[in-house]
């Protein structure tokens, strides 16, 4: 039973870096950016969404707040950010990353205060017995089922939509879709607003699990969702979730087994290193 | 004329300038340097650290400051990390001109300053890091609140003698404020008859407990010794109360705050820890202090903000009696403190470790509230070498 939960546990926080790494993923795929900032705007997302469900009580119309405002804070980076570093070697865009990413916990100190933001009246704090003795809660469930949809649903988008085939044409051969005829530069902010979206929910859900949205809650991710698309594969979204959900697992049996050796972090580092060496193209990249 | 109008501005502006840092250099000003986390991970302990100080200045100037002369606070942001806080000792004591320095930050930072201050035989207070180490720098080094290990004796008798539990599970935040509670708590948990049924760490940077939550419950303990910052045990208590584990969760000084009682939420309640503001006090200095730390900051005192206060309120005191001007004369006048102040009486062995008693602190209806106090001199021996 113990395996079990550990097992669920594992795959909750693997849906929350599912989320996240995904976004990176998406930015890294079609501009060859490594977007650290990507963990300032899922900080952001969970600020959005305790203020909006504390002063509204709603914790749906949060979710889609959230969504949209750190969508549109997202599509703002990349114009102001990256737009204009296009032309240079990545590791500028890198670093012009890396400092909005530290000005970003700064910013959230000064503006939300140092002590952090909790629910006033948590939404979703029951749980459900599934079978004998094993118990989710309400917000794991959550976090599992969002995950799904909100996966689901990009793999349609790009699968089905005429959008989705134009994006996925860009980011095979950018000068090609854009002799097609293809607005390069909508399909960049899209790319920008959909990763930008899924930090957010990821920041609700993350803030919904610890009660606690703080300044420096994206320095986690900000390493780690890198680690994470390297593991999978550098721009591959199915082993950027595989990657997700392995990781989760390995840190939650980890924890356990072996946390009184390496902690969480040196845990998904130590597992990378190990991947790496047997396969430097990451689990599902191709070589 | 206009050009001429212009250069008997500037020579009047040096004029000017040169005299106000006259006027500044003699008028009757002594600096404390002051080192906290004001932004980064730490910053709301650096926040309430820093109101806690500024206030004990506030209250000595209005009563007359030091025999007459004003003293200041010189603060400086150390990020709670040593290499912020090394260059900023070095800073305070040649170019501020500091007479003396206190810590309002972590072990880490507090650690690498001692050093510092010791070289320059500078008096300097460690207010509430918590590393055994930081008073060994020398004999210039003192700190007013507890080391850990201390504290984690007294976390062992709390569940073992005073709650009468038996079956524990440790979980220790894995940095030297962790690790130094857990040592104490199992150097006396043979004594007070307590069995450590389970252990577990985590990082500093952890918010999320799932796992862990899950394999206490399968331990099934009588009470958790759980180490942390309120930042990461608010979410470790809410989280084990969500997942069904109802025993006793034992804290120590890292919750005291009202801010952990917000995150845990209905959680909270019924959670005990070891710390050194007592909120139900009658003593005077420590009802005082509440009051003015509320009014001041804007939110309910806590153990970071007593701490500092209680530091700085050691130094003025000290100054009051044997003056700025000889650093020697001002340790010995340090060392030989006996004050009453809102963390209790502060009196410092020689190794500069304070001797005082744990208050015990219980979370009811939404608020810290006094448990009990553990005064037993023999178990809550700070280090002496």
């Amino acid at each position: 039973m113990l395996y079990l939960e550990l097992f669920i546990q594992g795959i909750v926080q693997g849906s929350i870096y599912g989320l996240i790494a995904l976004g990176l993923t998406l930015v890294y795929g079609l501009l060859r950016i490594l977007h650290v900032a990507h963990a300032a705007l899922f900080t952001l997302g969970g600020y959005i969404g305790v203020i909006v469900t504390n002063t509204t009580g709603s914790f749906s119309l949060a979710i889609v707040v959230a969504m949209v405002a750190v969508g549109l804070v997202g599509m703002a980076v990349y114009k102001l950010a990256y737009e204009p570093l296009l032309h240079r070697p990545p590791y500028i865009a890198l670093i012009a990353s890396i400092a909005l990413f530290i000005a970003s916990e700064e910013i959230f100190r000064i503006v939300f205060g140092p002590f952090g933001l909790s629910y006033i009246d948590p939404p979703l704090q029951g749980q459900i017995e599934l079978f004998a003795g094993f118990r989710l809660k309400y917000g794991e469930i959550l976090v599992m089922g969002i995950a799904i949809v909100m996966l689901s649903a990009l793999a349609w988008l790009s699968a089905k939509t005429r959008t989705g085939i134009a994006w996925r044409a860009t980011v095979t051969d950018p000068e090609m879709a854009a002799a097609f005829g293809i607005n390069i530069q909508n399909v960049r902010y899209l790319n920008f607003f959909i990763a930008s979206a899924l930090a957010a929910v990821a920041g609700v859900l993350v803030a919904l699990l610890n009660n606690l949205v703080e300044p420096t809650m994206g320095s986690v991710p900000s390493y780690k969702a890198l680690a994470i698309i390297v593991l999978g594969g550098l721009g591959s979204i199915r082993g950027t979730l595989v990657a997700s959900l392995a990781l989760g697992v390995i840190e939650a049996f980890g924890t356990i087994y072996v946390g009184h050796l390496l902690d969480r972090d040196a845990l998904a580092f130590a597992f990378l290193i190990l991947i790496l060496m047997v396969r430097p193209q990451g689990l599902l990249g191709a070589k | 004329m206009r050009h001429f109008k212009n250069k008997a501005l500037a020579a009047f502006s040096i004029a000017a300038v040169f005299a106000a840092s006259l006027v500044t250099a003699s008028a009757d000003t002594i600096k404390i340097g002051f080192n906290a986390p004001l932004t980064g991970f730490a910053a709301a302990d650096g926040a309430s650290a820093r109101h806690g100080a500024e206030l004990a200045i506030e209250q000595v100037n209005a009563s007359g400051g030091i025999n007459g002369d004003t003293l200041e606070l010189v603060v400086y942001d150390d990020q709670a990390s040593p290499t912020e806080s090394v260059p900023i000792s070095q800073k305070l004591i040649q170019n501020d001109g500091v007479v003396l320095g206190i810590s309002g930050s972590y072990s880490g930072a507090t650690r690498a300053a001692a050093g510092i201050y010791q070289e320059n035989s500078v008096p300097y207070i460690s207010a509430f890091a918590i590393h055994p180490d930081i008073t060994r720098a020398g004999n210039y080094v003192f700190r007013t609140s507890f080391v850990g290990e201390v504290q984690g004796r007294a976390g062992a008798k709390l569940i073992g003698e005073m709650m009468g539990l038996k079956r524990v599970v440790i979980v220790t935040l894995n940095n030297d404020f962790g690790k130094s509670l857990e040592a104490g708590f199992r150097e006396m948990a043979e004594r007070f008859g307590i069995e450590i049924v389970g252990q577990y760490e985590y990082g500093i940077r952890d918010r999320q407990f799932g796992p862990i939550v899950s394999s206490i419950k399968n331990d099934n303990p009588d009470a958790i010794y759980a180490s942390g910052y309120f930042f990461t045990a608010g979410p470790l208590v809410s989280q084990l109360r969500a997942g069904g584990v109802d025993a006793p969760v034992i804290g120590q000084e890292g919750y005291d705050g009202q801010k952990f009682i917000e995150i845990a939420g209905a959680a909270s309640e019924g959670v005990i820890i070891t710390t050194s503001l007592n909120r139900d006090s009658d003593v005077a200095e420590t009802r005082d202090f509440i009051a003015a730390f509320e009014a001041r900051a804007g939110y309910p005192a806590d153990m970071v903000g007593a701490s500092a206060h209680t530091a700085v309120m050691v130094a003025a005191t000290a100054l009051r009696a044997v003056g700025a001007s000889d650093s020697a004369a001002l340790r010995d006048a340090i060392a030989a403190t006996n004050l009453a102040v809102s963390t209790g009486t502060i009196t410092f062995n020689d190794l500069g470790e304070v001797q005082k008693d744990v208050q015990v602190q219980i979370v009811r209806d939404g608020n810290w509230h006094e448990h009990s106090v553990i005064s037993d001199a023999d178990l809550l021996a700070p280090p002496t070498e």
